[in-house]
């Protein structure tokens, strides 16, 4: 008698071992990536940790957080014992030992001392650049999400916005340098010759000038804010219409105006998606090399840019050093040895962690906020 | 406008006439931050052209300078005699190529025995430059020190015997005596060890003595390099002159210019004295009429000359070519020999074609703008800051962008789409926790510290790998350059996968779950729905993942800045597969190494612009069409 | 709105003139070792109140930062060109030359490189890539790799007119941002050649190759067949910070620096 069973219990299906082979070498390559990227980590955080750790209390290495960036100059004593100094301790080496021949002397630029400078540019940059970016980039996407109906204007508005989105950040870069850098107005009464057109304004012999803002703080801020504003106006928008229109429409149905409703019963509850979708903004904006090396970035800089200025206004128009860019001139301009992986590594170290804990927090904030905001 | 936002509310009219001005002005606001966007579009747009347009007519003047002081003119032959020494360079490294073949067992041992000695010297010079160069030790003075110093030597000396490199070629007798001499070396012996000599000599020795059955193909090597002596000669006389022109005309343009911005300035100068002062400068800035015709005949009266030689070239040639041998014992210079005698053919055509070119070329001929435009977007050369000519031809920077984009996606595309069909189907909830956050984390790794990486760590790697002998098989093997295309690729692949991975994620999920229910419904296995169903269903979505992907490859700038390698030369096509791992230079490297470094308003300036206006257009056509294909999924 | 911004953004602006930072840019054969060491030690020396900004690309930006202003002291490892002086004038800016120190251009090669000596004819084809196999003279048989400067870069050009004869470099050459980078590749690299400032010679894993018989050391400054002046331009009025500056380089303290980085005092 034929039990169809028999045949289905009998080994195994027809296309298992094909089946099996498709399964595990899918597997097999999502399991590479991962454990690529898993690799790359591993690879800084133990190069890198050595120069932010330490073995005694408070186990950071806070120079390395909070001094300048220096020269480090590595040579033997007498004795043949190695000396690794910075240039300010190098100078007090010297005075100190007057007369002491030093042996073998060599000098790694750029690897002494801290990073301050360039976490301290980095955190200016980002800053800056996500209060334009939120303050034009949220009004904007309040109008896409309240006001907006279908017209022609809209529908240019999405496409600039796809088009942006999708511009390569070195063009952003050229963008930047020839309309803020050299092309922007500022008010002044000494205008530069290369100022495309200037008018005067009555009052003393200032003119408005087109000219630029030369490479500065400002200028990196507005090129990063250009850059990232794609990015804020979507997330915006998706957070604006993901608030419930019966809160719109309650409010409304009380007289409220549609500011009103935008101010009192849209904004407030859009706001933690808002910000949430930001913190990974910020980690683009943070990690950005290309449009702030033509804008806003120096290699050395011996202060902080707030320090040495009559006028607290003048942070942003001074040059700033930037944790990416540092990054950049430690990979191209400085050999790689034994002297220079502190400083390497460690910056490395210190501005991976910081865009990955943005980025990071993003991520937990926006699984947290998913679970919480259920309408 | 008010009726329009508050819908149908006509009773409330006298208040919200009261705040219509008010909310209008809101509504307006909000409406010009959404319009700031195609501001910023449209004034990229502008100033990418404000600042690159004006490249096509200056790099005219630029050509047509090249022609009018001759150096046009030099170029054709300096072309031939370029061809002949890479002919020549071939040829020699045939010969010896063929002799080091021969001697390969006594070069090899050569090479590692001084191998050794190095890897020993770098590890204890510095400690022996201290005992050396230390002003004590010869005053015999303080000798604790020394002692101290000796006493470092020692330690260095028995790290670097710990570290010594493998030798396959030494037998373990000479290997012991060459590490028994090291091991009693003085840090004040300066002669190399004994064996390391010996083997030196044996070297020469052997290559002395596989050279002789050469003498022939040696004596032929130097008379065909000689052939092109006379050439060279004239070549040289006739750039001298010509750069001598170019300058002229050079400066009389730079003058007529400065005239112009110094009698500019002068207006614009706030005191007389200062106005005095640039006036003066500006009159005495009157440009002489560069004499071009004059050197230009003397020029044209070499015309002959340079014919005579260019035949004269070709006869000898044609009379050397038959001592050349067919064909080498050993295979590399066996290879070699069949490079050039593959070339002599075109060689030949080209010494032939060049006196009706040489004839026929005119200094007056007009330089039209379309040339420029051609040259530029032709152009196999982009040769900046150099004492002879600049030329700004953008292909080899596109082949290198487009060479480096294939090798991301040849790795991305299965990669990507691979993990992203193995989460949305396979994985299980808790997997897919896992897998996706730590893909998507990869997205926020910065481009800056992988190129760091790439410099510090994975270049280093790929070439340690290339060398050994396990991959010789792969064709590129070993490489050159530890930072080249492949390397870049590699790390632009990892850059698009998160995009490829949760965009095509995305478009897996998009599609209907009754497509996979009906299908499993009618039996259909997991990879069989997976690979009949979802994947044709999702395929406009994957295909926009992969144009999302590479446009943000084609985009990208750090990596290849750092590791592409930034040599800008078209790769050598022939290596195959191999020349993947030669070095390249990227569009969008050039701008980020060049545009700080330019004068503004150079020509060179605004040919980084144009470049910026090509990467703007490719990345947004590609941009376009992947957005394209996801409307068409929407639909 | 945006007006006001940019108002705002203005008003800070016109501040900008009065800073009292001594900003220096130009060659990196000097900026990236000698005038920071410099900067550093004429700080040391009592003029704490001077803050620098560094910025080495390479000579040709120079003279455009001094003609804006936006550089008060241009670092140039070349002569300035009659077009870069004239710009400058225009711009009100009629710069200064100040000679600091010479300099040699080195070829080095890595030091697993059998080669021991190389001629000025053998180092022009080199670079043109007339020669591209190591065993056409003598070492090891490999392919070349020329490492250099990129072009905006004052020893790229020199190096063209000393050694090259004005002719264009190897289109095989890969241009690298600076004289360390250079000698780190040529260490990395066993088939690499590259040349470097005289300060960037003693590389570690690098060998400076003799030229023609003379050995590129200080002593040779006369010989050496590609040495060369360095320059720093100003101002014919500089500001107060660089002035003193300019002095504290050319006096002996300075001076000594320049010798201990590696430059040849002049």
């Amino acid at each position: 008698m034929f039990n169809p069973e028999s045949i289905i219990r009998k080994g195994r299906p027809k296309g298992y071992l094909r089946e099996t082979l498709v399964r595990s070498f899918l597997r097999g390559i999502t399991y590479l990536i991962v454990i690529i990227a898993l690799m790359i980590f591993g690879k800084i955080l133990i190069d890198g940790a050595p120069a932010i750790f330490t073995s005694k209390f408070p186990f950071v290495d806070i120079e390395f957080l909070t001094a300048k960036n220096e020269t480090l100059h590595v040579f033997d004593d007498a004795q043949g014992t190695r000396h690794q100094l910075p240039a300010s301790k190098y100078s007090d080496y010297v005075n100190a030992h007057a007369g002491a021949t030093l042996y073998n002397e060599q000098t790694f630029s750029y690897s002494g001392g801290g990073i301050a400078g360039p976490i301290v540019g980095t955190a200016l940059l980002t800053i800056g650049s996500m209060i334009l970016a939120l303050f034009f980039g949220v009004s904007a996407a309040i109008y896409l999400a309240e006001y907006a109906k279908q017209s022609p204007f809209i529908h240019a508005v999405r496409l600039a916005i796809l088009n942006l989105a999708g511009i390569p950040s070195i063009v952003f870069g050229l963008f930047g340098f020839s309309v803020f850098v050299l092309a922007v107005p500022i008010i002044t009464n000494t205008p530069s010759d290369r100022s495309m057109l200037t008018i005067p304004l009555m009052v003393g012999n200032y003119v408005l000038s087109f000219q630029g803002w030369n490479s500065s703080l400002i200028a990196g801020c507005a090129t990063l804010a250009c850059m990232i504003l794609p990015v804020i106006i979507t997330a915006s928008e998706e957070s604006l219409r993901a608030v419930p229109q019966g809160f719109r429409d309650a409010s409304l149905a009380m007289g409220g105006t549609r500011w009103q409703t935008i101010r009192k019963c849209v904004l407030p509850y859009s706001l933690p998606g808002i910000l949430t979708s930001s913190l990974l903004a910020i980690a683009r904006v943070a990690g950005e090399t290309a449009p702030i090396m033509f804008t806003a970035a120096v290699a050395a800089k011996d202060d902080l840019p707030w320090q040495g200025l009559s006028n607290p206004f003048g942070v942003l128009s001074s040059q700033v050093q930037a944790l990416p860019y540092h990054i950049y001139t430690l990979a191209a301009r400085i050999p790689n040895s034994e002297y220079t992986e502190r400083a390497q590594y460690g910056s490395v170290f210190v501005f991976l962690v910081l865009v990955a804990s943005l980025s990071f927090g993003s991520m937990i904030l926006r699984a947290k906020l998913r679970k919480k905001l259920k309408w | 406008m008010a009726n329009k936002e508050s819908a149908s509310s006509k009773t409330a009219h006298r208040f919200q006439r009261r705040g219509f001005s008010y909310e209008r002005l809101i509504k307006y606001f909000f409406a010009s931050n959404a319009g700031l966007t195609i501001v910023i579009l449209v004034l990229i747009i502008v100033f990418l052209l404000k600042e690159g347009l004006g490249f096509f007519p200056g790099y005219r003047r630029e050509l047509e300078t090249y022609r009018i002081a001759g150096l046009e003119f030099v170029d054709i032959s300096r072309k031939n005699l370029t061809s002949h020494e890479q002919l020549t360079s071939l040829l020699n490294r045939a010969y010896f190529a063929e002799i080091n073949g021969k001697a390969m067992r006594e070069m090899r041992r050569f090479q590692e025995a001084s191998a050794l000695f190095n890897a020993y010297s770098d590890q204890t010079g510095p400690t022996r430059d201290l005992i050396l160069n230390n002003p004590q030790s010869d005053a015999g003075g303080n000798s604790g020190m020394l002692a101290v110093l000796r006493e470092n030597y020692e330690k260095q000396k028995q790290k670097a015997l710990g570290l010594l490199p493998a030798t396959p070629h030494l037998t373990t007798d000479e290997r012991n005596q060459l590490v028994s001499s090291l091991r009693a070396r003085a840090p004040e012996t300066t002669e190399d060890p004994p064996l390391v000599v010996s083997l030196t000599e044996n070297y020469t020795a052997a290559q002395a003595k596989f050279s002789e059955p050469l003498k022939d193909f040696r004596a032929t090597i130097d008379s065909f390099g000689a052939a092109g002596s006379d050439l060279g000669t004239v070549i040289t006389e006739m750039t001298e002159s010509v750069t001598a022109t170019k300058e002229k005309l050079q400066s009389a343009d730079i003058i007529a210019k400065d005239r112009e911005t110094l009698l500019a300035a002068a207006n614009n100068a706030k005191n007389p004295a200062e106005r005095e002062r640039l006036l003066v400068d500006a009159n005495a800035a009157i440009a002489e009429k560069p004499d071009v015709e004059g050197p230009m005949q003397l020029l044209m009266n070499r015309r002959e000359d340079c014919i005579r030689l260019h035949q004269q070239l070709e006869k000898s040639v044609g009379e050397i070519l038959p001592a050349i041998p067919q064909s080498l014992s050993q295979p590399e210079a066996n290879r070699i020999l069949r490079a050039a005698h593959k070339s002599w053919p075109v060689f030949i055509a080209d010494l032939k074609a060049a006196p009706e070119k040489i004839k026929i070329w005119n200094h007056t001929d007009p330089v039209p703008l379309s040339d420029a435009i051609t040259s530029f977007f032709t152009g196999k050369d982009w040769v900046t800051g150099g004492e002879w000519q600049d030329f700004y031809g953008i292909l080899p920077l596109a082949i290198g962008s487009l060479m480096i984009a294939v090798v991301a996606l040849v790795i991305a595309i299965p990669v990507g789409i691979g993990s992203a069909i193995y989460v949305n189907q396979f994985a299980g909830n808790r997997e897919q926790n896992i897998v996706k956050p730590v893909i998507e984390f990869i997205q926020a790794i910065p481009s800056v510290v992988l190129g760091f990486l790439g410099i510090l760590v994975f270049g280093t790697i790929l070439r340690e790998i290339s060398v050994m002998d396990s991959f010789q098989w792969v064709p590129g093997f070993p490489i050159e350059e530890r930072l080249n295309i492949f390397t870049a690729g590699c790390l632009l692949a990892l850059m698009s996968i998160p995009t490829i991975f949760s965009l095509a994620e995305d478009a897996l999920n998009n599609v209907p779950s009754a497509y996979a229910e009906a299908s499993e419904a009618l039996g259909a296995s997991r990879v069989q729905t997976t690979f009949r169903v979802m994947i044709p269903a999702a395929f406009s979505g994957i295909l926009a993942a992969v144009l999302l992907g590479l446009g943000r490859v084609i985009g990208e700038t750090m990596v290849v800045l750092l590791v592409a390698g930034n040599r800008i030369k078209i790769p050598d096509f022939t290596a195959g597969i191999g020349s993947f791992f030669q070095p390249a230079h990227t569009l969008t490297g050039i701008i980020a190494q060049e545009l700080g470094e330019v004068p503004l308003g150079s020509v060179h300036y605004r040919a980084l612009f144009i470049v910026g206006i090509v990467l703007f257009v490719v990345v947004l056509g590609i941009n376009a069409s992947a957005h394209h294909f996801v409307n068409r999924v929407r639909k | 709105m945006k007006i006001i911004s940019t108002l705002i953004a203005s008003a800070a602006l016109i501040t900008l003139s009065g800073a009292q930072t001594l900003s220096l840019k130009g060659s990196d054969t000097l900026g990236a070792k000698l005038v920071p060491q410099l900067a550093e030690a004429f700080k040391a020396a009592g003029n704490t109140g001077v803050k620098f900004e560094i910025a080495a690309e390479g000579s040709t930006t120079a003279f455009p930062a001094l003609a804006n202003g936006t550089a008060q002291i241009g670092m140039s490892s070349r002569k300035i060109k009659d077009d870069e002086r004239t710009f400058c004038k225009t711009k009100g800016v009629y710069v200064k030359e100040h000679p600091i120190c010479h300099d040699m251009i080195c070829v080095i090669v890595n030091k697993n490189s059998p080669l021991s000596a190389l001629t000025k004819d053998q180092v022009a084809k080199i670079f043109t890539g007339q020669i591209k196999d190591w065993s056409e003279i003598g070492g090891a048989p490999g392919k070349i790799s020329i490492y250099t400067r990129n072009t905006s870069s004052g020893t790229y050009k020199d190096w063209q007119k000393l050694a090259m004869g004005g002719r264009d470099y190897a289109s095989s050459s890969q241009k690298l941002a600076g004289n360390e980078q250079i000698a780190q590749e040529v260490a990395k690299n066993k088939n690499g050649i590259g040349y470097v400032g005289l300060a960037y010679s003693k590389t570690a894993g690098t060998k400076a190759l003799p030229i023609g018989g003379v050995e590129p050391v200080a002593q040779n400054a006369k010989t050496y067949a590609y040495a060369r002046q360095c320059y720093l331009y100003a101002p014919d009025k500089p500001t107060a910070e660089a002035q003193a500056f300019l002095d504290f380089v050319k006096s002996s303290a300075g001076q000594s620096i320049v010798q201990k980085v590696g430059f040849i005092a002049n």
